[in-house]
């Protein structure tokens, strides 16, 4: 009997030893994992395209790396209502590998289960403006997604305005006003319309010897004594202005960028004696200063440059409002570009 | 045959149990391969980009509603959207407004916006 | 000493036997693979895109001004146009890409209450013998008749639908 026995149990063997060793075959199908890699390159795609982040407001690109952890999913549209437009502080922030690494971006960008590697690629006008990431391997889960970049807007006051910005009876202070009520306006489309709390403030000085005193020809320049800020809440019953508390002695250039000239270093906004003006000053206000200064949807920003020169050594004077006059604000064009999501 | 004999009926249930263990590991891996394609043809079907475009048409519709002057040009206008719709894009549409109100200091319509292509419905009310 | 009271054994062994392998034969031959083009992967990609492209063609690059997809149908202008289109949808990082398209307008008959339509970019010569295309449209609103149109009903403020089939050479 025991020989009859082994006999069947032999044959089952050998089949069970055949069938085992084609199950691999049956895995073959298994190796298209790669099918899921596409479908969350376009998941991405389109939570970077398509949702400007969470939070919204205040903006998710102003945390600092103490706060990173109340970033919920990065974003880089304009706003809800402007898909595939994208802002270029939001731009900036996200491709910051500084500031953000790998789990960062597999957290708040990727949310798969496994970690994958991903590289994020933009570029625009036929170049490369920015890329994170690792190499791109043989094979990846890819989506292109075309976009336009909005770029913030400068100011630009050249010898064109001296006419209007000069008189003989200055007080040697030359005013930037925002008027946030007339910049907010809700008639112009988020992808055209000036933000200071979101994006940069820009005023830039040039042609600065067109506003110098010029009775006294030895008069080759001026002294900016400081930069100051000041808002108004033109809804209270009696408006005035109120110098805004800031640490203006101090050089932060989170905040802000003062350059003077063709000095390649960065000056406080109350820089020691006062500094010496031939050529040019150029002013950054980041969104992260102008959040600072509690401002909401009706104030008014003044950005004052005070020169403190005895005599007088520049005649420069008046309010440039900084709103959507093309004279007074240049607004870049949107810009197009490509980016492109590559996951796996 | 008295007694059937029962003793190597193991073996065969073995050999059962292994077939059934097939059917099922096929069963999984032919369920793993739909993962990416019912995702892309999910992707497909839904028509995001066909229900912002009609959207911001509409809009636009509603931006010329004063320069349209007289009621043949707007009927003709709705009428472009509602059978183009309908033809090229099979959908139907149907899209109405109201009288315009006070929202926050601005005057507003309601716009209600009716749209069904079939598979997808979108029903909205949004002030413009 | 030799009965064949054992043969149930081998009996059972060869059964089992048969059917595991009956049963992987059947698995085996049932088994898919599939092909990238079944998943329709490639497709939503290429939808996306040219969904994208015809969006921001149709944003205007400042304020108040007309958007180039507006220009081009008003002008009927086909060579902006493509050209236009396929920079947009082959622009990549590193590299080219190589789509080609075509589109046509689509607009009603107010007259005659019919849909008809006019080319407005007519497919190149990998027409033939290619994958399968994708149609993305965009919704246009005209003031008037586009310039150098023949055969349309008086001109009236009408909307009209670009149809753009997008594919891979």
């Amino acid at each position: 009997m025991s020989l009859d026995f082994l006999a069947g149990f032999t044959i089952f063997m050998l089949a069970l030893i055949m069938v085992v060793s084609m199950v691999p075959g049956l895995l073959a199908g298994l190796e298209s994992s790669g099918i899921d890699y596409d479908a969350v390159a376009y998941r991405t795609g389109v939570i970077l395209v398509e949702d400007p982040g969470w939070p919204v407001y205040p903006p998710w690109e102003m945390n600092d790396l103490a706060h990173k952890g109340e970033i919920e999913r990065i974003g880089l549209a304009v706003s809800k209502e402007t898909p595939n437009i994208l802002l270029s502080t939001k731009v900036d922030a996200f491709f910051n590998d500084s500031f953000f690494d790998r789990d960062d971006y597999r957290r708040l960008a990727i949310f798969g289960d496994i970690p994958y590697s991903y590289n994020f690629s933009l570029s625009s006008g036929g170049a490369l403006i920015e890329q994170t990431g690792d190499l791109l391997p043989p094979g990846y889960g890819y989506i292109r997604r075309v976009v336009k970049i909005k770029e913030p807007a400068v100011a630009v006051i050249n010898g064109s305005f001296a006419p209007q910005y000069t008189a003989a009876s200055s007080n040697q202070e030359f005013i930037v006003r925002l008027d946030f009520g007339q910049l907010l306006d809700p008639t112009i489309g988020p992808a055209y319309r000036i933000d200071p709390r979101t994006e940069p403030v820009n005023v830039t000085i040039t042609d600065f010897g067109e506003y110098l005193n010029m009775t006294e020809p030895s008069v080759t320049n001026a002294t900016l004594k400081s930069v100051t800020f000041w808002k108004m809440d033109p809804t209270r019953p009696i408006p005035q202005f109120t110098r805004i508390p800031f640490a203006y002695n101090i050089i932060d250039s989170n905040l802000y960028t003062l350059y003077i000239g063709g000095n390649q270093n960065p000056y406080s906004l109350r820089p020691d004696g006062g500094v010496e003006v031939s050529d040019n000053i150029s002013l950054v206000l980041k969104p992260a200063a102008t959040s600072l200064f509690t401002l909401d949807q009706n104030s008014i920003l003044d950005i004052r440059f005070n020169f403190d020169d005895d005599p007088s050594r520049t005649n420069i004077t008046g309010i440039h409002h900084y709103d959507y006059n093309q004279t007074n604000v240049t607004r870049p064009d949107l810009k197009p570009g490509v980016l492109e999501v590559a996951v796996w | 045959m008295a007694c059937m004999n029962e003793d190597g009926q193991w073996i065969v249930l073995m050999g059962l149990l292994t077939a059934l263990g097939l059917f099922f590991l096929a069963l999984i891996i032919n369920q793993s391969a739909l993962v990416g394609q019912t995702t892309a043809e999910g992707v497909l079907e839904f028509p995001k980009n066909d229900i912002r475009d009609l959207r911001s048409a509409i809009f636009d519709y509603y931006d010329s509603y004063e320069e349209l002057n007289n009621d043949l040009d707007r009927q003709r206008y709705v009428e472009d959207i509602v059978r183009i719709s309908l033809e090229r894009k099979n959908a139907v549409v149907h899209f109405e407004n109201g009288t315009p109100q006070d929202v926050s200091g601005r005057m507003l319509r309601p716009i209600t916006i009716h749209y069904n292509n079939g598979v997808t419905e979108y029903h909205e009310t949004v002030y413009y | 000493m030799v009965n064949d009271s054992g043969q149930l054994y081998t009996m059972e062994g060869v059964a089992a036997g048969v059917i595991m392998l009956l049963t992987a034969y059947i698995v085996i031959s049932t088994t898919s693979i599939y092909t990238p083009g079944d998943t329709h992967i490639p497709d939503m990609q290429l939808e996306q895109l040219g969904s994208d492209v015809l969006a921001m063609m149709d944003t205007p690059d400042t304020n108040g001004v007309k958007s180039d997809l507006e220009k081009f149908v008003v002008g009927d202008d086909s060579a902006g146009f493509e050209g236009m289109f396929l920079g947009y949808c082959n622009a990549k990082a590193i590299g080219a890409d190589n789509l080609h398209m075509s589109a046509n307008v689509t607009y009603r008959d107010a007259s005659s209450n019919e849909i008809r339509d006019y080319p407005l970019v007519g497919p190149d010569n990998t027409w033939t013998g290619r994958e399968s295309a994708v149609r993305v449209t965009r919704w246009m609103e005209l003031e008037g008749n586009p310039s150098g149109v023949s055969g349309m009903d008086p001109s009236r403020p009408r909307v009209v639908l670009v149809e753009v089939l997008l594919w891979r050479a």
